[in-house]
């Protein structure tokens, strides 16, 4: 009789095998594409092309990192790409040679992100307004409030410290790669191993749920704009560095491309589901075809499709992976 | 009806452990709740000792689930106060409530999809619920190992929610409302997607609860579960409190007659036709690893039960005649004809309706109107070109509302904000505007209370009467019994019986429902 | 029902205050004294997030406020439309001369015909619409970057592999800087175009386009021409960082402060003036007196001029 018991449907055993393969469907495809330029050009598969890749794509990867975070909660954030922008302005304009010590740039440029970021929380956690059309708004504000800052114009003649953060180099390694591997290492604990990070799957897989289990939703998505805010404040004080100058146009339609890699990625646009490595070999991907495109010098014009047929093919072989009940 | 199901064991559990008459752990006074003016709650009490199981009865709509989201912190009251083992709750939030030691089986099963059982378990209550705190997966999933192994459910606790079936995800969300050692535990229709078997379990569990002292909120529709399981029994009419008393002063009759406020006769119509010429047969229809080898058929006039366990395929093979799962083996006809059904527009072509058990997620369309919902399969016959004739929709839409005595205040009220009754006649109501020649009914009553079920009832008799042949799928044997003309039994994917009705009980259902 | 009402008022009340905080930053010029009428000139900018353009929009209101003229501006924020609507709105506000600075070359061209139809003088700065105006100031994209190649083809002598750098492809100023470039490869035929790709006019995208130049053809590279200074110095970044820089020319137009000091450093090798000042002081005047009907200049053209190490100190502030 107990043999009765079991519960017939999916009791996990054979499903989490479907999974796993699931999984590795994007790695599989970024390998593959990576064989394919190969064979294609010498060029490519070189120690030196491989961290230009990596070092191009880190500063998307941080933002990527960030929105992902804010889609696993059910939200968006469209305005990354504006505090780029005005935190790149915000620390160009305390980086300058001869001022103040290189913490202090890096410093009020994350804060000045962590503000912004905690305004679209704010207002998005207070109001009924959807958060696309919050950050939307936001969105426009941070490029007006980067050019009022710069007066339009870009602000150079940086410190060589300041442009050593994003642009110099450590035994060899770009410092971009080395920022990327330990952001990445903490944007994948916080969203594994803390409390919050769990929070912030319950809070996009089901609002109520998240709800009747205790949990402060104001809270948890107040921290997760506030998050975002603060990873696109290092992305823009690293392109600065990157650079060498603070541009109040810097990070124009950044956003698009960072909710790209998070939803290749395999982030699901409704909430729920998602994680940092499939954000960031999503982010690998979009790097890599765009580099292995330049290096067999496609026209720009072909270069706009390719992308886009390999976006919506990525999507499509990840939805395959989800089981269609 | 008025005895209790024999499969279930054959005592009253209430009687295996005598009340005590201790204090009462929980106390409600005066509690009233209005919802933009409109009085949902209206100076409610209620006293609950600790170790009994206390039935909360009343219709839809009585107000049983807003006091429950009052008692647990979800809404907040607009007079009247919570008292909770010696604190004042009234006006606390669900975190604190639950941390105080109240938990909540929820009606609407709120559980996150993409996280595992043990996460979904202690979610909210990982390291106390402290946002910047670190997690220990590793010892939610033993402790939740732990805890399934004592209830005898056999759920692997690192699977994703969204794997497991809707019976087993209620068992997590009972599971979830223990682990919180609470004092009070409020289930709001925790069996309506268990099978009797894992009824049975959920039972034995209460029994245990009971010795331990804790308190036990129950809310069924299931009239043989509140006589089996509870001690005392408060009855909510249109959100009024009526009364309280011990479950054995209470009879099926009079109970009904306090929740309704009306007597209503017997609950089966009896119907006189005789089933007419075969609409659907069904020859060796399978789908591999659902089930396999199902032979019937079904006549004009005539009701054909299918009964089994949860899984056993019941659901899987009305899909399959629906053409939303399309079978990969056997043969249909429809009148004598042959036909390939792999689509549901084929089925709807060949006159067959489908009103399914998730009626939630494939019923209707929730901010859309009665009316719109209603003449949403069939909106091309209302239209000339791309214009909808206003007026010949609602005019149909009206017609079927007072056909099927749909209670809304006009054919233009969202279908969210209807009765779950309500919303399941609209689901009827759509299919019927089609006129099929073959109904399939999977769990129409799921949820429903009694009034509304003797209505669904009398409306499955009329359609009946009207010459249509009906499949009707049900968990409830009752409700088999008394409305079905034969039964057909299905056991792990295979059929076991066809019985007639008249012949059949519930044991021998159960007993071909069990067979290997 | 009170509550909703306070807060539309005291927003419609912070509104206000907004709108005349912003409003006095931008024409700060007190009411007309002593003359009575003072002529009104609408301008409307391709965007002013461009630095050369608000280099040139500064020129004219230095010239405006010396002449005592009141101008309105408008940034078009790249949008064609968005410029016609704003021309008509000049025409509805009578002003007594418009100058466009256009977005594109057919687009932006109704609102030219809406201008010489209302019998309001319109002046076109910077670059052309394909409907002739009453007058065009600006320099000609085409001699700019004959100008830059042709420094490069010295450079070289004659012989060599090049790289071009793109704006973004469509663009009047792209077009014709690339018709520029390609006259002078045509003159000498041992100069080779080994690749060409838009680097949109922005310096992080030139600077990953020059990273994956490298990788594609490491030390046969011997010049870049970028058709901005921003992509210019992306380029530059990339061979310093690739230690390539020392022999690799890199050339572009447009000579901003930051080219500038780059040209300074030795970092990148010429970059050729546009004369933003020149542009800007000569539409106004040109504008100033179409309106009263004087003679005029029907087509100013301002010559272009490269800058390097050498003649560097001219052009520094």
């Amino acid at each position: 009789m107990e043999k009765d018991f079991t519960l017939i449907k999916g009791d996990g055993y054979g499903v989490l095998h479907m999974r796993n393969i699931g999984k590795y469907v994007l790695l599989i495809v970024l390998v593959a594409i990576c064989i394919a330029l190969s064979m294609t050009t010498p060029r490519f598969f070189t120690i030196q092309n491989l961290m230009i890749i990596v070092t191009q794509v880190s500063i998307n990867a941080l933002l990527a990192f960030g929105v992902t975070f804010v889609i696993i909660t059910g939200g968006i954030d469209l305005s990354i790409g504006s505090i780029v922008a005005v935190t790149g302005v915000v620390a160009a304009s305390f980086a300058h040679a001869d001022t103040y010590p290189v913490i202090v740039p890096i410093g009020v440029g994350l804060l000045a992100g962590l503000l912004f970021g905690a305004f679209n929380g704010f207002v998005v956690t207070r109001t009924k307004v959807p958060p696309f059309i919050v950050t939307l708004g936001t969105m426009t504000i941070g490029r007006g409030l980067a050019l009022i800052l710069s007066k339009g114009r870009p602000i150079s003649n940086l410190s060589d410290s300041f442009n050593f953060i994003g642009g110099g180099k450590v035994l060899g390694v770009p410092t971009l790669i080395i920022i990327l591997v330990v952001f990445f290492g903490i944007c994948t604990v916080i969203l594994k191993k803390t409390v919050i990070g769990r929070y912030m799957y319950a809070v996009g897989g089901n609002e109520q749920a998240a709800k009747a289990s205790g949990i402060q939703l104001s809270k948890v998505k107040m921290v997760v704009y506030t998050l975002c805010g603060g990873l696109a404040a290092l992305a823009g004080i690293l392109l600065t560095s990157r650079i060498t100058t603070g541009q109040p146009n810097a990070g124009a339609g950044f956003e698009l491309d960072a909710i790209a890699a998070a939803i290749i990625g395999g982030t699901s646009t409704s909430g729920g589901a998602g994680t940092m490595i499939g954000t960031l070999l999503g982010a690998l991907l979009i790097g890599v075809i765009s580099n292995g495109l330049d290096l067999l010098n496609v026209t720009s014009y072909y270069q706009q499709v390719v992308m886009g047929v390999i976006i919506i093919g990525a999507v499509v072989l990840n939805s395959l992976k989800q089981p269609s009940n | 009806m008025t005895k209790p199901r024999s499969f279930l064991i054959n005592i009253r559990y209430a009687d295996a452990v005598m009340a005590s008459p201790q204090d009462y752990i929980l106390q409600v006074r005066g509690l009233t709740k209005l919802f933009a003016g409109v009085v949902a709650l209206d100076n409610v009490q209620l006293n609950v000792r600790m170790g009994e199981v206390h039935a909360l009865m009343g219709e839809n709509g009585a107000g049983k689930s807003t006091l429950m989201k009052l008692l647990i912190g979800l809404l907040k009251p607009d007079s009247g106060e919570i008292s909770f083992d010696g604190n004042d709750l009234t006006t606390s939030h669900v975190r604190d409530v639950i941390r105080q030691g109240i938990s909540m089986i929820h009606q609407e099963m709120l559980v996150v999809p993409e996280l595992t059982v043990a996460q979904n378990i202690f979610l909210g209550r990982e390291a106390n619920g402290k946002l910047f705190s670190w997690l220990n997966d590793r010892n939610l999933t033993e402790q939740a190992a732990q805890l399934l192994k004592q209830m005898g459910v056999n759920i692997r606790p690192d699977t994703q929610m969204k794997y497991l079936s809707v019976a087993q995800m209620q068992m997590v969300e009972i599971a979830k409302a223990i682990s919180n050692n609470a004092k009070v535990i409020i289930m709001d229709e925790p069996t309506s997607a268990l099978s009797d078997k894992e009824v049975a379990m959920l039972f034995s569990i209460i029994i245990d609860l009971k010795k331990k002292g804790v308190a036990i909120i129950y809310i069924s529709h299931k009239m043989e579960e509140i006589f089996t399981i509870a001690d005392t029994i408060t009855v909510l009419r249109d959100g009024k409190y009526i009364a309280t008393k011990p479950a054995a002063e209470f009879d099926i009759h009079t109970l009904i007659t306090m929740m309704v406020g009306r007597e209503i006769d017997t609950l089966f119509p009896i119907s006189t036709i005789q089933p007419g010429k075969e609409v659907l047969s069904v020859r060796q229809l399978s789908r591999k690893g659902k089930f396999s080898d199902i032979n019937f058929d079904v006549h004009e006039g005539e009701v054909l039960g299918i009964a089994g366990l949860m899984g056993a395929g019941r659901t899987e093979i009305a899909c399959a005649i629906y053409g939303l799962d399309p079978a990969d083996g056997g043969e249909l006809y429809i009148k004598g004809e042959k036909v390939v059904i792999n689509a549901p527009q084929d089925a709807i072509q060949h006159g067959i309706g489908y009103v399914s058990e998730d009626r939630k997620q494939f019923g209707f369309i929730p901010r859309l109107s009665v009316r719109e919902n209603i003449t949403l399969a069939s909106l091309p016959k209302y239209a000339k070109g791309l214009l909808v004739q206003a007026k010949s929709e609602s005019e149909v839409a009206d017609a079927m509302m007072a056909d099927l005595r749909i209670k809304a205040s006009s054919s233009n009220q969202p279908v969210v904000q209807l009765s779950g009754g309500n919303q399941q006649k609209v689901v009827i109501g759509k299919i019927l505007l089609s006129s099929p020649s073959l109904i399939i009914l999977d769990e129409p009553t799921r949820g429903i209370d009694i009034g509304a079920k003797a209505e669904i009832y009398k409306l499955i008799n009329q359609l009946k009467e009207a010459g249509t042949a009906i499949i009707l799928i049900s968990s409830e044997l009752p409700e088999l019994l008394g409305l079905s003309d034969r039964i057909l039994v299905v056991s792990q994917g295979k059929q076991t019986a066809v019985l007639l009705a008249k012949e059949a009980t519930q044991e021998t259902i159960m007993h071909y429902a069990m067979e290997p | 029902m009170k509550r909703i009402q306070l807060t539309s008022l005291s927003s419609l009340f912070f509104l206000s205050v907004l709108l005349a905080a912003c409003s006095q930053s931008s024409t700060s010029e007190k009411s007309a004294d002593g003359e009575g009428k003072k002529l009104v000139v609408g301008v409307t900018m391709l965007s002013m997030q461009n630095e050369f353009i608000v280099n040139v929009h500064d020129a004219m209101v230095k010239k405006a406020e010396a002449d005592g003229v009141e101008l309105i501006t408008v940034d078009a924020e790249r949008s064609a439309l968005k410029q016609v609507e704003q021309v008509e709105s000049f025409i509805a506000q009578k002003v007594d001369a418009i100058i466009m600075n256009p977005c594109e070359v057919e687009a932006s061209s109704p609102a030219v015909t809406k201008a010489l139809a209302a019998k309001i003088p319109i002046i076109n700065v910077n670059s052309e619409t394909s409907a002739k105006p009453t007058a065009f100031v600006g320099s000609d994209d085409v001699e700019s970057a004959r100008i830059a190649m042709k420094y490069i083809a010295e450079k070289l002598g004659g012989k060599g592999n090049v790289l071009m750098m793109h704006g973004y492809m469509g663009q009047a100023a792209q077009i014709k800087r690339e018709q520029g470039a390609r006259e002078i490869l045509k003159q000498y035929p041992n100069l080779k175009l080994l690749a060409h790709q838009t680097g949109e006019w922005d310096r992080a995208k030139g600077m990953s386009l020059m990273e994956n130049w490298i990788q594609s053809y490491g030390s046969q590279i011997n010049a870049v021409f970028a058709q901005n200074d921003e992509m210019g110095l992306g380029a530059v970044k990339a061979l310093t960082d690739a230690g390539l820089k020392d022999k690799v020319i890199v050339v572009s137009i447009d000579a901003i402060p930051d080219g500038l000091q780059a040209v300074k450093k030795g970092t990148l090798d010429a970059t050729v003036f546009q004369n933003a000042e020149e542009q800007g002081s000569k539409a106004v005047e040109t504008a100033v007196k179409a309106a009263k009907g004087q003679a005029y200049g029907k087509e100013t053209l301002i010559p272009f001029q490269l800058v390097t190490k050498e003649n560097l100190t001219k052009f520094l502030k």
